[in-house]
């Protein structure tokens, strides 16, 4: 069947194997310290940066969530509401902290440029929710890249292990 | 809060980076033609926050992503550099949009690792070469120099134009004057490119502008290297022992002469030319002067248009026509290089442009061929093609240009 979890977990292991395979150049991905913050409670967000030698980061918090400070320096970042800016100068790894409000729920979204590599993309979304427990918010719209991270030997990675997943379940 | 203080201090730096401008450095905010650190990281924020968090920033993608480039390639300086015929030009950004008149030119910026997607059009000649230029099929033709296409030219908005420094130096020169009158900012350099005395500088500062000293040096110093072991296989060789040579242009009894590119090329590869000091570089002579001077080799040109050999044809029959045309000429049989058997036919292809290097190379081995019994011709012709021009081209199945092969 389509969606066993043996063909959940094939389809997991090629995106993992091809995906970061695949895409050339530059990558960041987001982890946090907790996705289930406690009210008022301060956690960590890390991004990890790869192959870019100068660009720019940009991220966004869900409504009443906000930044409170970061390991980047003072001036290679622009706070502006929810969303703050880092000018990535050979920079691997940048920390922020960030304050959950008393509740609510949401996603950190972001977006990378390369200047050098002349390519940009998102950073997989994030969620939070405090106390673990999911509310209704707003989105913040952000200007979508005109290219995306994952160039078409990802989405021919998807495709690939969706068919094998069909495959397998026809089995 | 820490961060609110940041931004309050910060805005009026970020206000403060000016637009992007013909000249100038984009995110020089001071326009002291500096971009320091602390302008490169305002402009960054000043772009991200413009494009992404709803501020007010001028700066566009094209300009953070040169900015990018002219700090870390530039350290954050505008490049200077004079071009060949003594003009000096400034480069406040990396070039993206290139359009070339000249081959020559065009060839040298592939040999030194210029991304040939920012060519944006090239010359008639170039485009119809498909074999040696196949990237150059969908890029637009812009005619020649003497029949340019400049509104389309000026259409496509080039930051730089390419055009020789001293050949057809009017019609280069008129271009040169239309396009920066119709395009303000636009760089026109003048490089030749077929020049053995100026071609080492021209690829180091070819490379310059294009920012890749590296691959600049290594290709200059594989011509270089080509060009000095025939420059020191035959300095030695006193003026009354060297092989007298008759070259002949692609027309019959047309020769040339001192001045000439071609004629300096026999020089240094040790030949002699007993019509060098003919008036004219390319003089037509006396079918008997031939005769009389009993040249030692005979070189024959090919290759006018597309027609023979080249890159554009295997035929290395066409070329042995050629030669076996000369040998049937009244009273060749009485000439010394006839009865040697030393009459060669070779195509401007590898002799007339960039390429002169291979060709001076087949010129020295044959008019010394003890002297010059390691030097390879063939293989530096295909090292040159797989490693410095990155095509699929085997010598061994394709293409003709010289016979005897």
């Amino acid at each position: 069947m389509r969606g066993s979890p043996a063909n959940q977990f094939i389809c997991l292991i090629l995106l993992l194997v091809l995906i970061p395979a695949t895409v050339w150049g530059a990558t960041v991905t987001r982890t946090l310290s907790t996705a289930e913050p406690g009210a008022g409670e301060v956690f960590e967000v890390s991004l990890s940066i790869e192959g870019i030698t100068l660009g720019g980061v940009v991220e966004t918090l869900p409504a009443g969530y906000s930044i409170v400070g970061t390991d980047h320096p003072d001036d290679r970042i622009l706070v502006r509401d929810r969303q703050v800016a880092f000018a990535l100068v050979n920079d691997t790894l940048i920390t922020y902290q960030v304050m959950a409000p008393s509740s609510g729920s949401g996603d950190i979204t972001g977006i990378w440029e390369d200047f050098l590599g002349e390519s940009n993309g998102t950073i997989p979304a994030s969620h939070l929710a405090v106390d673990g427990i999911e509310t209704e918010v707003e989105s913040t719209p952000q200007e979508r890249p005109t290219q995306e991270a994952a160039p078409p030997f990802a989405v021919l990675a998807a495709v690939v292990a969706l068919i094998i997943a069909r495959w397998g379940g026809q089995r | 809060m820490k961060h609110r203080i940041i931004l309050i201090l910060f805005l009026p730096m970020l206000i403060a980076v000016p637009a992007s401008a013909v000249d100038g450095i984009p995110g020089d905010a001071n326009g002291d033609d500096v971009l320091t650190f602390s302008e490169y990281n305002a402009a960054v924020l000043s772009y991200l926050d413009a494009v992404y968090m709803g501020g007010a920033g001028n700066l566009d993608r094209n300009d953070i992503q040169d900015a990018a480039w002219v700090y870390i390639h530039r350290d954050g300086k505008p490049l200077v550099v004079t071009d060949s015929s003594g003009r000096t030009l400034t480069l406040y950004r990396p070039l993206r949009r290139v359009v070339t008149f000249s081959g020559e030119a065009l060839e040298t910026l592939r040999s030194v690792g210029f991304d040939m997607e920012k060519v944006v059009a090239v010359d008639k000649f170039s485009h119809e070469k498909t074999t040696f230029f196949p990237e150059c099929l969908d890029k637009s033709d812009i005619g020649s120099i003497w029949s340019p296409d400049m509104e389309r030219v000026v259409s496509l908005k080039p930051d730089a134009v390419f055009l020789y420094a001293s050949i057809s130096t009017s019609a280069c020169d008129d271009i040169q004057r239309r396009l920066e009158a119709s395009s303000p900012g636009i760089r026109v350099f003048r490089f030749d490119c077929f020049k053995p005395a100026t071609y080492p500088e021209e690829i180091r500062k070819i490379a310059m502008i294009i920012d890749e000293p590296r691959q600049g040096e290594e290709f200059a110093s594989f011509y270089e290297s080509t060009m000095n072991w025939i420059r020191n296989g035959t300095a030695e060789i006193p003026t009354d022992e060297r092989v007298r040579v008759y070259f002949e242009y692609w027309t019959a009894y047309k020769t040339v002469a001192a001045g000439s590119g071609y004629n300096e090329k026999i020089e240094i590869a040790g030949g002699l030319n007993p019509f060098a000091g003919e008036s004219g570089e390319y003089p037509l002579i006396d079918p008997e002067a031939v005769i009389v001077a009993d040249p030692q080799v005979i070189v024959k040109l090919a290759g006018q248009g597309l027609t023979v050999g080249g890159y554009a044809r295997h035929d290395p029959e066409a070329l042995a026509e050629i030669r076996s045309a000369l040998l049937e000429r009244p009273g060749w049989s009485r000439i010394s290089a006839v009865k040697d058997g030393r009459v060669y036919v070779i195509h401007s292809d590898i002799l007339g442009g960039a390429q002169h290097f291979i060709g001076t190379a087949y010129l020295a081995k044959w008019f010394y061929p003890d002297r010059f019994t390691d030097l390879d011709p063939r293989a530096i012709h295909q090292r040159y093609l797989s490693e410095f021009q990155g095509i699929d081209f085997d010598l061994a199945s394709e293409g003709s240009f010289v016979y005897p092969g």
